[in-house]
């Protein structure tokens, strides 16, 4: 039966080759964007090393205080101090672990003593940043909680970096200068894209070996973010209970100086925090979605009235066809079946070719295509099969061709089925 | 079978044929007319928001960051060999590397400054108020320097020279604008008068010049942008202050690398040093990312739309065009051009745009209603901006339709009208 309707399809396109070109590129041309549309959504949320555990990660970038002193409606907006992350999230027990990192990365200069020096993007982290993100290490290990704890001067560096530094990658307990001051290599990972905005740096160094927990403003905020790996995403609910328990105390605490931190329902999930720019307002993931969806039936729509017009045309040449069949005791619904299965082939083939475009056109022009708002780092967001390619990936385009589909060629099949037998016989569509 | 089918139908009756092709005609043209109608609002959608952006893109934008730079400054730790713990005088450090700075040749003006250069998320807010008068703004502390820097300038001709001599302990600029959407009133008239700054109400600034209304950025316009210029006090000095500079206009090529090769050698100064330079194309770039990612989807969205327009008039009309051969073979034989067999085929698919259009604009005209297409000064709706977009809408579709149908008609015309009648 399939090769029967594979046998009509193909018929079909040599048929009519100016339709079936238009049919094809106009098919093509709808999962082409479709598909761009989803992996730019994809790289925001699905999982890749080091962000393995994207699903189960909660995120408190920023967050906001206020004082009674300071008037009605005004706040002090950004990170927090190490103090304020250990007492309101290191401290929490649902959640599996829980990291402290700077909220960003900062170009810094690296070299080897009394050599140029170039910048790199470094991001300062505790230890437990190494269990929650899966880091590829190529040599060595991370630091360690004794290390940690000791502030010793120890870097892990990305694969590129030892290579430009060092020349080589085999570089564990080697020397080198960060900011002027030494450090020793611990470990070399994998270069990571910076497509894994939390995780991403070059080298990565732990705070306690710098100045910058002392960098506090407002008393309690600071230059730190946090994440939280939760056990699964059922305990979300029971991690924002905790999370708002162990604020209020501390509101309590600090309020004596007149302060109090504001959440703006915080920590966001991987989703929300990737729409979360600014620390004074709360992204609407609800508003975020419904235009992705809107985009999608637009994408969808426009093609469809474009491809039914095509295929109702296409159809009326077929009516004495369908005629006979019906005369022959076809139902309705067969008829119905047969054609969107027909075209179901046309759709699925022209959808392959837009899924392939795609997937070459996130390759080549990744630049453009993944381009970050509110980057601190230069470098351009690299882009590999473990980021672009899911199964789900696979599976959306298979649905979106299939709901093209039934847009494009379910109005004109049942319009078709309906003409009358003896019409159809005799050529009439209607 | 088709031919067959309409050869009877023409035989019978005249105004029957008639009917019968318009009905015909009527139930693709309805597919086409659903098409135009939901590409034109859609299209209309897109064609504003362009309006818009481009309308705010091309305002004056109060400053200029070419040729400008942001070195950033770091400060040595204990761990560093090179520390020197003797050494605690960070501002006078940071002085002297701004003096250092300026001797340089290739640069034009050094400035340090707090939440204040272009393209930078980070905002401090303040009061300014004169008598009853009184508007929160962004507020930026900054050296005079900054002023040449970015080059401001005043609403009476001050050049950024002038502006620079003008700031003062006791002074303050601010723009144009601040009492403009509260009060309408301009700033101008106040130049020189007291002013309450800070919400501290034991002090008084004078009001040293208006400035030229400084944009945030250049996708945000100058109706929403509203700042004021203090100077930099010093308790705020440290490391962490933005320290920019404007390089002569012919001394961009590898700025930063001349600056930092140098850097180690002639600005480290006590434990400050220069930690990384980056140019004023990068910070732009980045920061606006967002807006050009979305100008990008947007574009692309209009890409899309205007192809499927193409693709849908090619494919209807090839049809259409095939099943008039006949037809158009016998307009030809009784002496119509190629033209104005073309130009039937064309007023046939633009009157059903127009047709179309006449709902779209009820579309458009609610979806600006209800404000979900672009702000701009303040409003969704006005009367130039809505004519302009829906005429540019039309003229959008309009040329695809002309290059949809072009192919047909010109295969439809090239026929000999003898072979086609003769088929008939």
């Amino acid at each position: 039966m399939i090769k029967q309707y594979f046998k009509q399809a193909i018929v079909q396109l040599r048929q009519q080759p100016v339709i079936s070109a238009i049919t094809i590129v106009g098919t093509a041309l709808a999962i082409f964007l479709i598909m761009l549309v989803v992996m730019i959504q994809q790289v925001k949320v699905a999982p890749f090393s080091p962000e393995s555990n994207r699903d189960r990660f909660l995120h408190v970038r920023f967050m906001s205080i206020t004082n009674k002193s300071w008037g009605e409606g005004s706040s002090s907006n950004g990170p927090m101090s190490i103090e304020t992350a250990r007492e309101c999230f290191k401290s929490l027990k649902t959640p599996e672990l829980v990291t402290t990192y700077l909220v960003m990365t900062i170009s810094t200069p690296v070299s080897l003593p009394n050599k140029p020096a170039t910048g790199v993007d470094m991001r300062q982290t505790d230890d437990d940043f190494w269990k929650v993100f899966d880091f590829h290490f190529v040599n060595g290990k991370a630091y360690d909680h004794a290390e940690f704890e000791a502030g010793l001067p120890v870097a892990v560096i990305t694969e590129s970096v030892a290579r430009m530094v060092f020349n080589s990658t085999d570089v564990v307990g080697k020397e080198f200068r960060l900011n002027h001051s030494p450090y020793r290599v611990v470990g070399v990972v994998k270069d990571v894209s910076t497509l894994a905005t939390t995780a991403y740096a070059q080298v990565w160094i732990p705070y306690t070996s710098t100045d910058t927990p002392k960098d506090i403003w407002s008393d309690y905020m600071g230059l730190y973010s946090v994440t939280i790996l939760a056990h699964s995403r059922d305990d979300f609910d029971k991690i924002r209970q905790e999370v708002n328990q162990r604020r209020d105390a501390y509101n309590k605490l600090i309020g004596e100086n007149g302060y109090e931190l504001i959440y703006r329902n915080r920590p966001y999930d991987q989703e929300k925090n990737a729409i979360a720019f600014g620390a004074n307002f709360e992204p609407n993931i609800k508003k975020d979605r419904i235009n992705r969806l809107v985009i999608f039936v637009i994408l969808l729509l426009v093609p469809a009235i474009n491809l039914s017009s095509m295929t109702q045309s296409r159809l009326r040449q077929r009516v004495s066809e369908i005629g006979v069949r019906r005369a022959f005791g076809s139902t309705r619904m067969e008829m119905v079946g047969q054609i969107i299965m027909e075209n179901f082939i046309i759709t699925l083939l022209a959808g392959i070719l837009g899924l392939i475009f795609s997937i070459i056109f996130a390759y080549v022009g990744n630049e453009i295509l993944f381009a970050q708002p509110y980057s601190n780092s230069y470098n351009v967001p690299a882009i590999d099969a473990s980021i672009l390619l899911h199964a789900s990936t696979f599976i959306y385009a298979l649905l979106f061709c299939f709901i093209l589909n039934l847009l494009s060629s379910g109005i004109p099949a049942w319009r078709a089925s309906r003409t009358s037998i003896v019409n159809a016989l005799g050529g009439k569509t209607h | 079978m088709l031919l067959v089918a309409k050869l009877i139908n023409n035989d019978t009756d005249m105004n029957k044929k008639l009917f019968t092709q318009i009905c015909n005609e009527w139930r693709t043209n309805l597919w086409l007319f659903v098409e135009l109608l939901l590409v034109s609002v859609v299209l209309w959608f897109i064609v504003d928001y362009v309006y818009v952006q481009t309308a705010t893109y091309t305002e004056p934008r109060g400053f200029n960051a070419d040729h400008c730079y942001k070195i950033e400054m770091g400060y040595l730790t204990a761990k560093s060999p090179d520390f020197n713990p003797a050494d605690t005088l960070v501002a006078e450090n940071i002085d002297e590397l701004v003096r250092r700075l300026e001797h340089r040749p290739e640069i034009e003006a050094v400035s340090l400054s707090q939440n204040s250069f272009p393209y930078n998320g980070s905002n401090s807010g303040t009061q300014v108020r004169y008598d009853t008068l009184s508007a929160g703004t962004i507020r930026r502390y900054v050296t005079p320097g900054f002023l040449r820097v970015f080059q401001y300038t005043g609403t009476r001709g001050e050049t950024p020279e002038q502006l620079a001599s003008l700031l003062k302990e006791n002074t303050f600029l601010a723009s144009d604008n601040i009492f403009l959407n509260k009060y309408h009133t301009q700033l101008t008239p106040f130049v020189g008068k007291s002013f309450y700054l800070h919400s501290d109400s034991t002090k008084t600034y004078t009001l040293a010049a208006s400035l030229k209304t400084v944009r945030y950025m250049d996708y945000e316009s100058a109706s929403e942008s509203l700042c004021m210029v203090g100077l930099l006090p010093r308790f705020l000095y440290n490391v962490g202050l933005e320290l920019c500079v404007r390089v002569r206009p012919d001394q961009d090529v590898d700025f930063p690398e001349r600056l930092k090769a140098d850097s180690e050698k002639q600005f480290r100064i006590g434990n400050v040093f220069i930690s990384e330079i980056r140019s004023f194309k990068d910070i732009r770039r980045n920061y606006q990312q967002i807006w050009v990612n979305n100008i990008r989807n947007y574009a692309t969205g209009m890409g899309f739309l205007m192809l499927n327009i193409f693709l849908g008039l090619l494919g209807t009309f090839w049809f259409r065009t095939q099943q008039r051969r006949s037809e158009v073979a016998l307009q030809l034989a009784l002496g119509s051009t190629k033209r104005s067999v073309f130009g039937r085929l064309l007023s046939e698919a633009l009157i059903l745009l127009t047709i179309a259009t006449i709902p779209a604009i009820v579309g458009d005209y609610n979806l600006a209603h209800a404000e979900l297409n672009s702000t701009y000064n303040g409003t969704n709706l006005e009367p130039i901006r809505f004519f302009v977009t829906i005429l540019a809408t039309w003229v959008l579709i309009a040329l695809m339709i002309l290059l949809g149908i072009w192919f047909p008609a010109r295969k439809a015309t090239r026929i000999q009208p003898a072979e086609a009648l003769h088929e008939d």
